[in-house]
């Protein structure tokens, strides 16, 4: 013990350490397959949707103009039928999936025993997945617009759109990607060890029948808008620049919230 | 300055008690042997220093700061368990990842420090899970090693490892305590490799530590002796009990203990006419302390 060391202690700043696990989960998310994959999904969703809109069955004649594989015409709650439910929207399914993979891979790996070591403070985590997923889930939305447009060419449905409508709910779907991708990380830092059941869950909150639901009994209120559902929903072809803010706040709170909840549940949970 | 310094540690699972007030201090510079029983306590024990789990109630203390301080703890590397690396990344995608987590400036150069450490500078490329358990281990320990670590937390790191493995992980570690000046916490079931590095040992039982004793204490109060064989086993009791020296039949052997000078034993049984045909020096070590401890006998 003769080469004993006067140790310094530096604190990191909170966006020391946060730009350490950022770092690490974007390094991730480019370096493994997953990412790319639910890109290709995120593409291939509008064609095959768009397959069936052209198709002799019951989805056929669903969209009457290409844009409606984006968003829907009106904020509806309630589904009519599959041409108001099948949009931009289904980016949030998947995008659950594959948040519930990544996070999953962090525990399975035992990855997350290096984080939780070096970083004491619980919130980096926290912040870093939701930031990046939502990164993620933008990044299929993008996908998606591309496919869209493709397919939406392929059928031959007109285009004529409000062109400041239309960038409202793309921006506004586009928002929402912070709001889920917060719910989904808070959802598999309760499941940690449960990996079928985050995705599972993941699943059914992204398809949005609780909310749907809840239209069902309370008919089509603007109430709904609060959930992340709800305002997704309302980031419609004929939104504007209120929807947009609406989005950012129904998406901005809850982060704030699944942020703080799942924080709090890391410090007084045991993490692995 | 202490490196860890855990006071009146408490953690239950389901009102089972893994550590029920537990105690420890583990100097800085030390290499700190933590044995104990399995279930003893010890995993749980690294996993609370780590932060992996949230203590029922008790005080941890890191180089004297709260074991929560986000600064102490960016200088802290584990193995736990597992490396805790993705499969099918390579060993040098692990690494990377960790130096980015870090926010190490020099990537690159670190992590072919650490490599070089573990005598992995040829394998960066291979994929984690094609490597072997010993490859595993080792390289565990280079993403211990990243960013300059004032603590290493090692449970069972030479478990599973061949005798070439134990070996290499000997010398590492007795390397990166004498070269880099790092705190180790070892815990092991294996103690006689236990025996050849650490200089602190802690062992506990029942999630209590019940003795904490430095290796040169231990060494200072452990008894050698010479086990004897000749051709007529009780002539030979009888003459060397005649002449004053401590000896007892035990475990099937004559054992003649507190011997400093074997061959001045063996000239006076061969000046006697005893016929020795075998003569061993043997030291009571860190297994035998550890099971008379263990037996509630006391210590040796």
């Amino acid at each position: 013990m003769e080469n004993i060391k006067t140790l310094q202690f530096e604190k990191p700043s909170f966006f020391q350490r946060l730009k350490g696990m950022l770092g690490v989960d974007f390094y991730r998310l480019f370096h493994t397959p997953l990412f790319y994959i639910f890109l290709a999904i995120a593409a291939i969703i509008p064609a095959l949707v768009s397959m069936g809109a052209m198709g002799e069955g019951e989805t056929a004649g669903m969209f009457s103009n290409a844009w409606q594989i984006i968003a829907a015409f009106k904020p509806l709650y309630i589904i009519r039928d599959i041409g108001e439910y099948a949009n931009m929207n289904m980016v949030f399914i998947f995008g659950g999936i594959m948040v519930s993979i990544f996070i999953g891979h962090d525990y399975r790996s035992g990855y997350v025993k290096q984080l939780f070591t070096t970083h004491a403070k619980k919130e980096d985590y926290m912040i870093s997945k939701t930031l990046v997923s939502a990164f993620s889930m933008v990044c299929m939305c993008f996908t998606y617009l591309i496919g869209g447009m493709i397919a939406g060419a392929a059928t031959g449905l007109p285009f004529a759109i409000n062109a400041g409508s239309l960038l409202c709910a793309i921006l506004g779907k586009m928002i929402m990607s912070l709001g889920w991708a917060s719910l989904y990380t808070f959802i598999n830092i309760i499941f940690r060890r449960k990996f079928g059941i985050s995705i599972a869950l993941c699943f059914v909150l992204g398809t949005g029948i609780p909310v749907i639901g809840a239209a069902a009994l309370l008919g089509n209120t603007a109430a709904l808008n609060v959930f992340l559902y709800g305002s997704s929903v309302y980031a419609c072809l004929s939104a504007n620049f209120l929807s947009v803010l609406v989005c950012l706040a129904c998406s901005c709170v809850w982060a704030i919230i699944y942020n703080v909840l799942g924080s709090v549940i890391l410090y007084r949970r045991d993490v692995y | 300055m202490n490196a860890i310094e855990i006071h009146d540690l408490t953690k239950s699972f389901r009102g089972m008690y893994a550590l029920n007030g537990l105690s420890m201090t583990v100097p800085q510079g030390a290499i700190y042997g933590f044995i104990g029983e399995n279930g003893s306590g010890k995993s749980t024990t690294e996993k609370c220093i780590c932060g992996h789990l949230v203590p029922d109630k008790g005080k941890i203390t890191l180089f004297g700061k709260p074991y929560t301080d986000a600064g102490v703890r960016v200088r802290v590397g584990a193995l736990i368990e597992n490396a805790g690396c993705f499969p099918s990344s390579s060993v040098y995608s692990n690494l990377m990842m960790q130096a980015i987590n870090l926010g190490l400036k020099d990537r690159n150069g670190e992590i072919a420090r650490v490599l070089k450490i573990v005598r992995m500078e040829d394998n960066a490329r291979l994929t984690f899970k094609k490597c072997s358990l010993g490859m595993k281990q080792r390289i565990g320990i280079a993403m211990a090693l990243l960013g300059d670590p004032a603590l290493l937390i090692l449970d069972e790191p030479i478990n599973g490892l061949d005798t070439d493995g134990m070996r290499l992980m000997r010398e590492i570690l007795v390397d990166i305590t004498k070269n880099y000046g790092c705190t180790v916490l070892i815990s092991s079931h294996i103690l006689g490799e236990l025996e050849k590095i650490a200089t602190h040992y802690g062992i506990i039982r029942q999630g209590k530590m019940i003795k904490e004793i430095a290796a040169s204490e231990m060494d200072s109060r452990s008894r050698s002796y010479v086990s004897l064989k000749t051709r007529d086993m009780q002539t030979t009791f009888d003459l060397l009990r005649r002449v004053g020296y401590s000896v007892k039949f035990e475990e099937g052997e004559m054992r003649v203990y507190d011997i400093d000078d074997t061959a001045r034993l063996s000239a006076f049984l061969m000046q006697s006419g005893c016929c020795l045909s075998e003569l061993k020096k043997h030291k009571i070590g860190l297994e035998e302390y550890y099971v008379s401890l263990m037996s509630g006998k006391g210590a040796v």
